[in-house]
């Protein structure tokens, strides 16, 4: 983030996988030239030394390089000073990491200007005890025209070198890693950040008296020493990155601190003048000037390459620069005056200066468009064209899709599916872990499942997904790889594990995979499972509480020819009555042929349970007969199990409510339980301890109780599945019975589906109920208005209804505009009038006595639950046992589990009357009940 | 070349993961050095260092088990949690959008901003959420256990260091040590328990004397919600010394406690200390900026550029203001300073767009927004930019193009409920009024804090007869913006209406 760039005025890049870190950069006139001008001296840590004289006007860029010379060690640090006691001119101080050398560069000029040569002489060197860590130099103890090295080792000792002869060493107290250190001329003491995070000063003094005896001889190789007495220290909080003495008289010398977030002023005696917290991380700093009074300015490399410029704490100039420097100097050479040099941790050398140049940032281009006005206004034109002829394809009635344009289906897929399911039962059965028992044991069926690729494919994903009672094997795959020659295969074996009944028999099989294109693609296919999985065949039974009749417009068949697989032992009867009982001890359902007349009649205690033989039955009457003859067909002309449709609905809105007040319960009891917690924990929390008043009891207490509840909701959960699943196949039985009735047409079949939909998700804010009723509502208001005044659209937003009765008396009303002939999509000629009849049962009901239900109020949650259960419960108990006659205890034992529903039924008869007001033809209505009558009158042989 | 020294200078320039690998180095040879052992967890620390005074999300739990809350209901300009007061300076809500928690909207998205404070948990829950707009259950859970696991991945052979079996007392008492320890502890495993009881062991062991610790201290209790003792950590440390971070933290100790104005106080007098401090004046204009007072924190950004003329935060905002105090040629000079500067992203070309089109500077608007879209890469962005396209559209009445814009922002962004309530008006000119009745309602369920939708869907069910429907909508959209007149008209007529009936 800057406006402007620092300008390159001549640029390195030294040597090849060398490093550099600070200290490895130094200037100084170190040939002590007279003209004055600085030379840039670097060392790496590969131990190569050169000298720089910086020319830009030089082409040849070897001719920069005034001296090169590679020592064995590394080189640490680069000083250039007075290290010499025989002359005061400039002298070359090079730390490695056992010794201290100092050097002499001397020219020699030759006869050209080229030809001058440069001369690395040694003029002393310290072997160091310690490893090195850096050094720093001055006139200790107030010498003149000399400088002293103090070397800074690993430990944390410091070694005095009065140039060519060692002084003393001595412990720095409690150091751990030592930190930038300095001499500070006007106290004389030497200043360093600590890795206590603190800046630490102390005098050269007090370190040379500080030895253990008087006279021993001063020996680098020290083991203890005296604790060496500080003499201001200052804590920073931070560790210190780097640390500069500025003396710019006539101000008042002091001290700057880069520390990792911020930069600390500090005056000599160790007060705090200022600080600044930096919102970079830095990496160096380097004070060159005070401009105003009182005022230094200062240079701080940034991590996030640049360069800011400071006076005190404002900042006065930023720029970016190339690199990370690890080290700045200010020199002045040839042409440029105070250039500052930096230096990067892969040896980039640079001298730049500060221009004005904007860090120019050129935005990479939009791809830039020819505007051709009359011709893209055309282009657009044909383009409004198209969409629109596609858009108006679609659904013209809905605004929201007016201009949606669907996609279209891919006319090839890279995979595709194939499944084969086989029509026989496994030989041995493949099924495990049911939760119920059957006599007969549970079959299996394999279903092969083939893919195939037109191109490789990998990773493919194949799921499988039964419906709720049913299991199978294994319902995930991974394959690894399929190519196009060799499709793979895979077999899953499909049973029924769960007790309950089945709603339909589709097994959805979805593979997953990634296409050529990137795209995750799903193929998905559906297949069909044999009725012999789950349905075994027992000897029918006379009677039943519902029936279902159907008509067909042939003679009879011989059952025993349609259902050849599944006769069991009713294998040689006559062929005209057959039952099948779903497995697990589920309901038996029997078929019955009559012998004179052409229907069929399907009886079973569960009227849910008649859906899938009857599915079965029109599916096998339709293949048998239409083999040698066209034109069969199936009807129905019973009433409409509707009473018995509307008892499930119930059962299934009972369960929604239970749940929802459930979870209101355990809404308050979370809610109590996060008070208590609050209350607690201020409690807890506070100082003066305070009796908890049995608050912890009451917080146990909660708990459990949210627990519990917990529980129950999961316990009803469950009951809802299974009603839910009771229900949708009894809308499947009740759609197929609405078009055997009326005869419909595919197409409206689609729209009767649609509306009455046998899909009965568990969502807790659309549930059935009201999208079945807004459905039903919207089809009553639009293609079934009797008037014109009907027609009003205001759709209520979808709330959960109170109860029932709403619903259910649309789809009595919805039934009986199908009989007088509505039709459910438009343009179709009217049908003819047919009257939804009442069924018997209804009379039945009045007979039977109801209980009241005693349970108290508080009671009340618990007890509807249970009445749940136990209906479930008692449904099996309740079953006809296979060929035993209806005793008085049976018929007992069935008033009593069906009292509940029968009174809810009673309840519902009131409704119905209201509806019934809309039906003109009452009159009709009951002439009807007599054709009913009249046909209970055919015989029915056994 | 001595391994330590070559650790050390890589720790210096940085390379932490080098640094690491060489002290582990070292004290697979020596378990015992503990210039080794302290440089490691010194690099580690910083791999994962982030600026405490920086990390500033509120979680839900922090939210609603807040004990700290004095009154509910504050005195108006006290608090920053209630909708900001009338008697602002600045442009209204009509002209300057709000956040969600009715805040006006800042120039600069930092942690918090977006912050609303729901009722209830159920509420909290509930709100719509985008990746954008999630925030953490709680804040110790969200973003430092993320931090916590992504700092595990550098060490594959299980933690550096085991806390639960150091023995604190000891290294409370080797300052050396210890504070590179507790920041180790702090920053790189977020165990803030532990790292309590080493920073109290230490802070005795030094006799109280040292104000790091108790800044230390005051951070820990500051994680663990005990705001009270952190305010008194850091009130004593500022005592015996003057210390940027302490001022920090005790005024962000204040704005959690929702004490703005004594926030401001302790800024100031950290800025008595550490005149032009940008931190600290950031932090003031921040606070003015959450309270609705425009001017104060547009005083108080200029006062930052005059310390730090590269303060994109503060270039950001002051622009911001301008551009919706009418002078969208002066925001349009700050955007081009902070394109100058590199900045280069959609919500800077998203803006410039913008600011060109209310300069009449035609010709810039739509490369702007070209660009914008170019360089926009999460959907929400986009959204956002295909939004503003539609304004430009409307405002070159090109209704079209317009409607186009808000369902390609819609596509994007689902929840953009701006988009919804601006085709909800364009579908009631275009007289459809079930869609426009949706459009509006959608609008107003995901974005209660606007006001257009409830006007809007008033006016339409006034239009439509339905006068009840009309009366609670306006209402809400009074409650939404106090000086709505046209609301406050509606709502009139709408009583008039009934009282005759």
């Amino acid at each position: 983030m800057s406006l402007f760039k620092t300008r390159d005025w001549w640029s390195r890049s030294v040597g090849e996988e060398e490093e550099f870190d600070q200290g490895c950069l130094c200037l100084g006139n170190i040939d002590n030239d007279t003209n004055g001008l600085d030379k840039i001296i670097i060392g790496s840590f590969q131990g190569i030394l050169r000298i720089y004289n910086p020319n830009p006007s030089n082409a040849n860029s070897v001719e920069d390089v005034i001296l090169e010379h590679a020592f064995k060690q590394p080189i640490l640090q680069l000083e250039v000073g007075k290290f010499s006691s025989a002359s005061e001119s400039q002298k070359l101080a090079i730390l490695h990491p056992r010794k201290l050398a100092v050097f002499n560069v001397s020219v020699l000029s030759g006869t050209v200007e080229h030809g001058s040569q440069y001369q690395l002489s040694l003029l002393y060197e310290h072997n160091l005890q310690r490893t090195a860590f850096n050094f720093c130099y001055g006139p200790f103890g107030g010498v003149k025209g000399k400088d002293f090295i103090c070397v800074q080792s690993m430990d944390g000792t410091v070694s005095i070198f009065e140039q060519e002869s060692f002084a003393f060493t001595r412990f720095l107290p409690g150091a751990l890693l030592p930190g930038p250190i300095r001499y500070m001329p006007r106290l004389d003491s030497f200043v360093t950040a600590t890795s206590s995070w603190k800046v630490e000063a102390y005098r050269y003094q007090v370190l040379a008296v500080a030895s253990e005896t008087a006279g021993r001889e001063e020996t680098q190789n020290i083991k203890s020493g005296k604790k060496i007495a500080v003499d201001w220290s200052f804590n920073i909080g931070e560790q210190a990155l780097d640390l500069v003495y500025v003396d710019y008289p006539p101000a008042q010398p002091f001290i700057i601190v880069l520390g990792e977030h911020t930069v600390f002023h500090l005056t000599d005696n160790g007060m705090l003048k200022t600080a600044k917290k930096l919102e970079y991380d830095p990496s160096c700093v380097l004070p060159y000037a005070s401009l105003r009074e009182n005022k230094v300015n200062y240079l701080v490399g940034a991590h996030t390459k640049s360069l800011l410029v400071y006076e005190d704490t404002t900042l006065k100039w930023m720029a970016k620069t190339e690199f990370v420097p690890v080290q700045l100097r200010i020199g002045n050479f040839s042409g440029l005056k105070a250039g500052i040099v930096g230096l990067s941790d892969s040896g980039h050398l640079e001298v730049m200066y500060l221009g004005t140049d904007p860090s120019v940032f050129t935005p990479p281009q939009v791809e830039a468009r020819e505007i051709n006005f009359a011709a893209m206004e055309a282009e657009m034109a044909k383009l409004m064209k198209h969409v629109k002829a596609k858009s108006t394809n679609s659904d013209p009635t809905s605004w929201l899709l007016d201009d949606m344009i669907t996609p279209s289906v891919k006319p090839e897929d890279d995979l595709s599916i194939y499944v084969h399911v086989n029509p026989n039962l496994d030989e041995v059965s493949m099924a495990s872990g049911m939760d119920y028992q059957d006599e007969d044991g549970v079959p299996s069926t394999t279903v092969r499942i083939q893919m195939k690729s037109r191109l490789p494919l990998e990773n493919v994903k194949l799921e499988i997904t039964c419906p709720w009672p049913l299991g199978c094997t294994q319902s995930e795959f991974m394959i690894q790889r399929i190519d196009p020659g060799s499709p793979s295969e895979t077999f899953v074996a499909v049973f029924q594990r769960y007790k309950g009944l089945p709603s339909h028999l589709y097994v959805h099989i979805s593979g997953t995979f990634t296409s050529a294109a990137g795209g995750r693609c799903v193929i998905v296919t559906k297949a069909n499972l044999p009725t012999k999985l789950f349905l075994k065949p027992v000897f029918p039974v006379k009677n039943a509480v519902h029936k279902i009749t159907i008509d067909t417009n042939r003679p009879p068949v011989n059952l025993n020819d349609i259902f050849p697989d599944m006769l069991g032992q009713n294998e040689g009867g006559q062929g005209s009555a057959l039952g099948f009982q779903f497995l697990g001890g589920g309901p038996v359902v029997s078929l019955l042929a009559s012998k004179t007349s052409q229907r069929y009649r399907l009886q079973s205690d569960q009227l849910e349970a008649i859906w899938l033989p009857l599915r079965e039955l029109v599916g096998r009457l339709n293949n048998h007969l239409k083999k040698g003859q066209g034109d069969f067909r199936v009807s129905f002309d019973g009433a409409l199990p509707l009473q018995e449709y509307f008892e499930l609905i119930d059962f299934h809105f009972d369960l929604r409510q239970s749940n929802l007040q459930y979870r209101e319960l355990l809404s308050q009891r979370a809610a109590q339980f996060r008070t208590i917690q609050k209350r607690l924990l201020t409690r807890f929390k506070d100082k003066t301890p305070a009796p908890l008043q049995n608050l912890d009891t009451l917080l146990e207490g909660t708990y459990r109780q949210i627990l519990a509840l917990a529980d129950a909701v999961e316990e009803n959960s469950q009951a809802e599945r299974l009603a839910a699943n009771n229900l949708s196949s009894a809308t499947y039985l009740l759609n197929i019975l609405l078009k055997l009735w009326l005869d419909m047409s595919d197409e409206e079949f689609k729209v009767l589906e649609a509306t009455l939909s046998p899909i009965v998700s568990s969502s807790e804010d659309q549930g059935w109920e009201e999208t079945v009723d807004a459905s039903i509502t919207h089809l009553l208001r639009t293609v079934m208005a009797k008037s014109a005044k009907d027609q009003a659209v205001n759709p209520s937003p979808l709330t959960p209804p109170e109860d029932t009765s709403k619903v259910k008396k649309h789809i009595a009303l919805f039934c009986d505009r199908l009989g007088k002939g509505a039709r459910l999509v438009e343009g179709l000629k009217e049908n003819k009038e047919k009257v939804v009849k009442k069924h018997s049962s209804s009379s039945l009901v009045e007979q039977s006595e109801i209980i009241e239900d005693k349970t108290p109020v508080d009671e009340m949650l618990k007890g509807k639950h249970k009445s749940g259960q136990k209906k479930k419960r008692d449904k099996t108990l309740g079953l006809p046992q296979r060929d035993q006659p209806f005793s008085e205890n049976s018929l007992l034992m069935k008033e009593e589990d069906d009292y509940k529903a029968k009174s809810r039924l009673k309840s519902l008869v009131p409704d119905l009357d209201v509806l019934t007001k809309d039906m003109d033809d009452m009159d009709d209505n009951s002439s009807r009940t007599n054709d009913e009558d009249d046909s209970h009158e055919i015989v029915y042989s056994l | 070349m001595d391994p330590l020294f070559m650790a050390y200078s890589y720790f210096r320039r940085r390379k932490y993961k080098e640094a690491v690998d060489v002290c582990t180095q070292i004290l697979e040879r020596n378990p015992y050095d503990q210039a080794a052992w302290h440089l490691k967890t010194r690099a580690l620390t910083n791999q994962v260092y982030v600026d405490e005074v920086e990390v500033d999300e509120e979680g839900l739990a922090e939210i609603l088990m807040d004990d700290n809350v004095i009154a509910n209901v504050s005195r108006p300009g006290t608090s920053l949690r209630g909708p900001a007061v009338k008697e602002t300076s600045g442009p209204t809500q009509g002209v300057r959008p709000t956040s969600q928690g009715g805040r006006p909207l800042s120039g600069y998205v930092r942690p918090g901003t977006q912050s609303g404070r729901p009722g209830t948990m159920e509420q909290a829950i509930r709100t719509p959420r985008t990746a954008h707009t999630a925030r953490p259950v709680t804040s110790a859970s969200g973003r430092f256990v993320r931090l916590g696991t992504a700092s595990m991945l550098s060490t594959p052979d299980g933690p550096f260091i085991n806390i639960a079996r150091i023995n604190f007392s000891k290294y409370a008492s080797r300052p050396t040590l210890a504070k590179g320890l507790f920041e180790y502890i702090f920053h790189h495993e977020n165990d803030v328990r532990n790292a309590l009881e080493l920073a109290a062991l230490a802070t005795e062991a030094c006799q109280y004397s040292d104000w790091w610790w108790k800044v230390a201290l005051a951070k820990c209790y500051f994680r663990l919600g005990m705001y009270r003792d952190a305010e008194k950590q850091l009130r004593s440390a500022l005592k015996s010394d003057e210390v940027i971070d302490a001022y920090l933290h005790l005024a962000k100790v204040y704005c959690r406690l929702d004490q703005p104005l004594a926030a401001i106080e302790v800024y100031t007098q950290g800025l008595k200390q550490f005149p032009g401090e940008t931190t600290l004046l950031t932090g003031i204009a921040r606070i003015y900026e959450g309270l609705g007072k425009m001017e104060e924190g547009v005083k108080y950004y200029k006062d930052v550029l005059k310390s730090d003329n590269m303060n994109v935060e503060a270039i950001a905002c002051i622009a911001t203001n301008h551009f919706y105090t009418d002078q969208p040629e002066m925001a349009l000079k700050f955007y081009r300073r902070l394109l100058q500067m590199g900045v280069y992203n959609a919500e800077l070309f998203n803006n410039l767009g913008l600011c060109c089109f209310y300069a009449q500077q035609y010709d810039m608007t739509l490369t702007c927004f070209m660009r914008a879209l170019s360089l926009a890469e999460d959907d929400v962005v986009i959204g956002d930019v295909w939004f503003n396209i539609g304004h430009v559209a409307l405002g070159i009445c090109d209704i079209k193009l317009a409607y186009q814009c808000f369902r390609l922002a819609l596509s994007h962004n689902n929840d953009h409920a701006e988009a919804y309530n601006n085709l909800g008006v364009l579908e009631m000119k275009k007289n459809h009024v079930e869609a426009a009745r949706s459009f509006f309602q959608a609008s107003f369920v995901m974005a209660p804090h606007l006001y257009e939708p409830h006007y809007n869907f008033a006016i339409l069910a006034d239009q439509l007869g339905d006068f009840q429907s009309s009366y609670l909508s306006a209402k809400r959209a009074v409650e939404t913006f106090p000086d709505h007149v046209d609301s406050k008209e509606l709502l009139k007529q709408l009583k008039e209406h009934f009282s005759l009936l």
